[in-house]
């Protein structure tokens, strides 16, 4: 998991997984830097992770190490609390995307723009800089122009549900960052197949729109759809801005806490974090490319997530 | 049986056309704003959350970068403050630097890189490495800073290997990992892969008939690339480095976990006047956050008109 990697990260990977295929072209060797250039990224990026696993093993006692992790009951319980928040951010930002791009591509496709623009704002809008507009929106003391504009439900969910500093608060701040990593793999997904011919074949037998959805319209975007879900998986699994700002104990903040005071246990703890992240794209990978059969020879695209 | 299926298949698809170009034309009449209406509201759960969570935090930044903490009113007195520190000033030019630095470094190697990868006749390996890019990209924040640690901290892997082969101690010479070029390297390594991820479908897009149609008038390797390939690709490469700027300058997790006390980054300092364990200035907080919505909208902005060219020049 990635300590909150950047959701233009997600995004693009999303996309180098989901995009629908050009057709293969023939290639020309290069004239070597190129290869020298693949050769020195990959040893940039694989340098540092042998480097970790090596130093966290050798200089805190091997194995035992690893015990003391598993032992520690904040390692158990702040794993915990970002498990139950990536689970619900992953549900909620599926849930409340994938219909709409759905809906979006067959019956309103005037409003494609504003979504795009909607899911590109997290950009321009970083973390850090969305939880402070988080903690005044919410914090009970917000103006008359808010309060309209929010329809009464700000006053209302700061006042009467006192929701600030809250899971269920972090895991909207989630979803938000999620955006641009959620909606264009399913997105891409959805322009993928007919969509507007599957469906009216399904009105056609007589299904409504939900059964179209569910039974028709989302087996075929499911590669899509999982790699959204695994790109927010991973990257809620290792934020660490918003959580520090709204002072959540998540595993982050734990591994940063403990970092601090010993560099071989936090070697030890981002290489399990390491790993995390690797099972999440590997998982894309498989997934996206089982469905794919041949056509995927291409390479797969995932959109980059993250907390950085 | 099979007929009466295929008739009902048609027909619907035929009322389904004129449905739809009745509604066309109903549009300008008033049963058009139902059929509409309809449609919108399908958009209204996506769109109150984003209301909610998205925008208006955005708006209430932007109206309390301009309101004074106590009374409420009108001031620009948030911008004179931040402006008139030179220590505000200094994070800005410290968070400038160092995204265009590795957005930079990142986009010229990757770029390259990123080539390399599309060149590649192994498809096995190349997907690999697609993969591996993948892996790398999402790795950062908190773990990645450790995993610096460990690799050119003080007793790094790296920094103890180097002294021990090449008898350099790094930190000797003035090196340090906790300072500008050490965040650099660090940032560097999300930077890498994203812009291999970034810039392969741009490469992907290149037709090998322009190659060889350049090579049937004469020109050499090099002229394809001066002329013909570099000048299709400039934009989505000029894009993708705006990418990478914004990644960089929004980046918050990594340099605090490694350089928190050290080094002055604006979301570093917006986290400490907001949430200072001495006092909390809301204003002056908003006023750093507008500073950073403003350039990242201009890096932004570039970055769309950037795509818009791509898509003129390959079709999209």
């Amino acid at each position: 998991m990635q300590t909150g990697s950047s959701n233009i990260a997600g995004r693009a990977i999303a996309d180098e997984y989901t995009r629908p295929k050009g057709k293969d072209r023939s290639r020309r060797g290069g004239f070597g830097l190129d290869r020298v250039a693949v050769i020195v990224v990959m040893l940039y990026l694989l340098i540092p992770l042998g480097a970790t696993l090596v130093f966290g093993l050798g200089g805190g006692g091997g194995i035992s190490t690893f015990q003391r992790i598993f032992s520690d009951a904040d390692f158990s319980q702040t794993l915990l609390t970002s498990l139950e928040l990536a689970i619900g951010t992953t549900l909620l930002a599926i849930v409340l995307v994938t219909p709409t791009a759905y809906w979006v591509q067959l019956r309103l496709p005037r409003a494609r723009p504003l979504l795009d623009f909607l899911t590109l704002i997290p950009f321009a809008v970083p973390a850090i800089v969305l939880s402070v507009g988080f903690l005044e929106e919410f914090s009970g003391t917000s103006g008359p122009l808010i309060n309209t504009l929010s329809l009464g439900l700000v006053p209302f969910m700061s006042n009467t549900l006192n929701i600030i500093n809250t899971g269920p608060l972090l895991v909207c701040a989630y979803v938000i960052i999620a955006l641009p990593f959620v909606y264009r793999p399913i997105d891409n997904s959805l322009r993928a197949i007919n969509t507007t011919v599957l469906t009216e074949a399904a009105y056609s037998l007589g299904s409504g729109w939900w059964r179209a959805f569910l039974t028709i319209i989302l087996p075929n975007i499911w590669p899509g759809v999982i790699s959204a879900a695994l790109l927010v998986f991973s990257t809620v699994m290792g934020e660490f801005t918003i959580a520090s700002l709204f002072n959540i104990y998540t595993f982050p903040i734990y591994l940063n806490d403990t970092g601090q005071n010993d560099p071989y246990k936090a070697a030890l703890l981002s290489f399990l974090s390491f790993i995390l992240t690797l099972l999440c794209v590997l998982g894309i990978i498989l997934l996206v490319r089982g469905r794919r059969g041949g056509s995927a020879q291409q390479g797969s695209q995932v959109d980059i997530a993250g907390a950085r | 049986m099979q007929p009466q299926v295929a008739g009902s298949a048609t027909e619907t698809s035929i009322t389904g056309g004129v449905g739809k170009a009745t509604s066309r034309t109903r549009r300008s009449n008033g049963r058009g704003w139902s059929y509409n209406l309809t449609s919108w509201l399908g958009l209204v759960p996506f769109l109150l959350f984003c209301l909610l969570f998205e925008v208006l935090p955005a708006i209430i930044i932007i109206q309390g970068s301009f309101t004074e903490n106590n009374t409420g009113k009108f001031t620009l007195n948030n911008f004179q403050r931040m402006l008139s520190l030179p220590s505000n000033v200094h994070a800005f030019g410290t968070s400038l630097s160092i995204s265009i630095v590795t957005a930079l470094i990142g986009g010229i190697v990757g770029g390259i890189a990123a080539y390399g990868v599309y060149a590649l006749r192994i498809s096995w390996l190349r997907n690999f490495l697609i993969g591996f890019s993948s892996i790398a990209a999402n790795f950062a924040g908190v773990p990645l800073a450790f995993a610096f640690v460990a690799t050119l901290g003080v007793t790094g892997f790296v920094t103890v290997a180097i002294h021990n082969l090449f008898h350099v101690d790094l930190y000797g010479v003035g090196f340090s990992l906790y300072q500008f070029w050490g965040l650099v390297i660090v940032y560097v390594y999300f930077q890498l892969p994203l812009m291999i991820l970034v810039t392969l479908p741009a490469l992907n897009a290149l037709r090998p008939e322009w190659h060889e149609a350049a090579t049937n008038l004469g020109a050499s390797n090099f002229t394809y690339w001066r002329r013909v390939a570099l000048p299709i690709l400039l934009p989505s490469l000029i894009a993708a480095t705006m990418l990478l700027f914004a990644n960089a300058f929004g980046a918050y997790a990594t340099a605090v976990a490694l350089a928190q006390d050290s080094i002055n980054l604006v979301p570093i300092l917006i986290s400490y006047v907001v949430n200072g364990n001495v006092t909390v200035d809301f204003g002056l907080g908003n006023a750093l956050a507008v500073g950073m919505i403003v350039l990242l909208l201009i890096a932004l902005s570039l970055y769309t008109a950037m795509l818009r060219r791509v898509n003129v020049w390959q079709g999209r």
